[in-house]
C-alpha cells in the first residue's frame, strides 16, 4: 500500500468537510471548528484507499461537466428506460425472460472508469455484473447476467448493454 | 399547491416501481433474475420517492437541513447498492446457484469451468 500525498488527503478533507456541513447545516465557529479536526483525521487515515490517482483530476471543468451531465443525463435517461422495461416484464408476470451470462469488451483503462461502467451496468435492471477478467493480451472483459438475451456475440450484446454509458464515461474517464 | 401535486405524482410513480420489483421478486424462477428485478426497487423507486420528499422537504416543510438529509440517502443508496449487488450475485453463483431453466448462454462457466 502507497503512502498517501498531500494533494489526496486535502481532496478527502474538502470532501469529508462539505459533507459535514451539509448534514450539520450550522455555521457556530465551534462545530466548524470539530468539523475540520474530524475530516483532517478521517482524511489521513484514509485518503490512500480513497484516491490512488491524480486528485485534481475534476478541476478541469470540461471534465467536471461531462461527468455532471453523464450522472444527471445519460445515466438517468438509460434508468428509466431499462426500469420501464423491467417493470412490463415484471407485470406481465414473469414467463417473457430469457436469461443468460454474456461476455462484452470493455475499451476504459483506468480503475476508476471500469469500476463506474460496472456499477452503472449493475444499476440499471435487466444487468447484473458479476465479474471482471483481463485475458492475456490485456483486454478486460465483463461478464454480465443478462434477463434478456437478444445476442450473445461479445461485440454486439456489448453495444446494446453499455454502448451510450462507455461512450459517456470516457469523456472524463479513459 | 402545484408543487404538492408534482410530488404526490413522483411518490406514487415510486410506488408503482416498487410494486413492480415486488412483484418480479416472488416470481421470477432463480435467483439471479429476482436480483434482476430488486434493482428496480433500489434505483428508480428510490429516486423518485426521493424526488419526491424532496420538492415536499423544500416547499413545504421549508427546512433546507431535510432537504440536503434526503439528497445524501439518496445518493448513498446510490453508491452502495451496486457493490453489495455484484457481490452477492458472484457469491451465489461461486457458491453453486444455478438458474432452474436453462440459460441462453453461460459465458461464465465456460470460462471458469469449476
Amino acid at each position: 500500500m502507497q503512502k498517501a500525498k498531500f494533494p489526496a488527503i486535502a481532496a478527502t478533507f474538502v470532501l469529508c468537510f462539505g459533507f459535514w456541513i451539509l448534514l450539520d447545516f450550522s455555521f457556530k465557529p465551534q462545530e466548524l471548528i470539530a468539523g475540520a479536526v474530524v475530516s483532517l483525521l478521517v482524511a489521513l487515515f484514509s485518503a490512500r484507499f480513497f484516491i490512488h490517482e491524480k486528485a485534481g483530476w475534476f478541476c478541469n471543468p470540461l471534465r467536471l461537466f461531462s461527468a455532471i451531465f453523464y450522472w444527471c443525463g445519460t445515466f438517468i435517461a438509460e434508468l428509466v428506460k431499462a426500469n420501464v422495461d423491467m417493470a412490463k416484464r415484471c407485470f406481465g408476470g414473469c414467463r417473457n425472460i430469457n436469461p443468460g451470462i454474456v461476455k462484452i469488451p470493455v475499451d476504459l483503462k483506468s480503475d476508476y472508469g471500469q469500476a463506474a461502467l460496472a456499477n452503472s451496468i449493475t444499476m440499471t435492471p435487466g444487468t447484473i455484473t458479476l465479474d471482471i477478467a483481463e485475458d492475456k493480451d490485456g483486454k478486460t472483459w465483463y461478464y454480465i447476467h443478462w434477463i434478456d438475451v437478444v445476442t450473445a456475440e461479445p461485440e454486439k450484446a456489448g453495444e446494446i448493454i453499455k454502448g451510450r454509458l462507455e461512450r459517456g464515461i470516457r469523456r472524463f474517464w479513459e | 399547491m402545484l408543487i404538492r401535486i408534482i410530488a404526490d405524482l413522483l411518490l406514487l410513480i415510486g410506488a408503482v416501481f416498487a410494486l413492480a420489483g415486488t412483484i418480479g421478486i416472488l416470481k421470477m424462477p432463480d435467483t439471479f433474475s429476482r436480483m434482476q428485478a430488486s434493482t428496480c426497487v433500489s434505483t428508480l423507486a428510490i429516486l423518485c420517492v426521493g424526488l419526491g420528499a424532496l420538492l415536499y422537504a423544500i416547499f413545504t416543510m421549508h427546512s433546507a437541513s431535510a432537504a440536503v438529509k434526503i439528497a445524501v440517502i439518496v445518493l448513498m443508496i446510490f453508491v452502495t447498492n451496486p457493490v453489495g449487488s455484484h457481490a452477492i450475485a458472484k457469491g451465489a453463483y461461486r457458491a453453486g446457484f444455478r438458474p432452474e431453466k436453462r440459460m441462453e448462454v453461460d459465458e461464465f462457466r465456460r470460462d471458469f469451468d469449476e
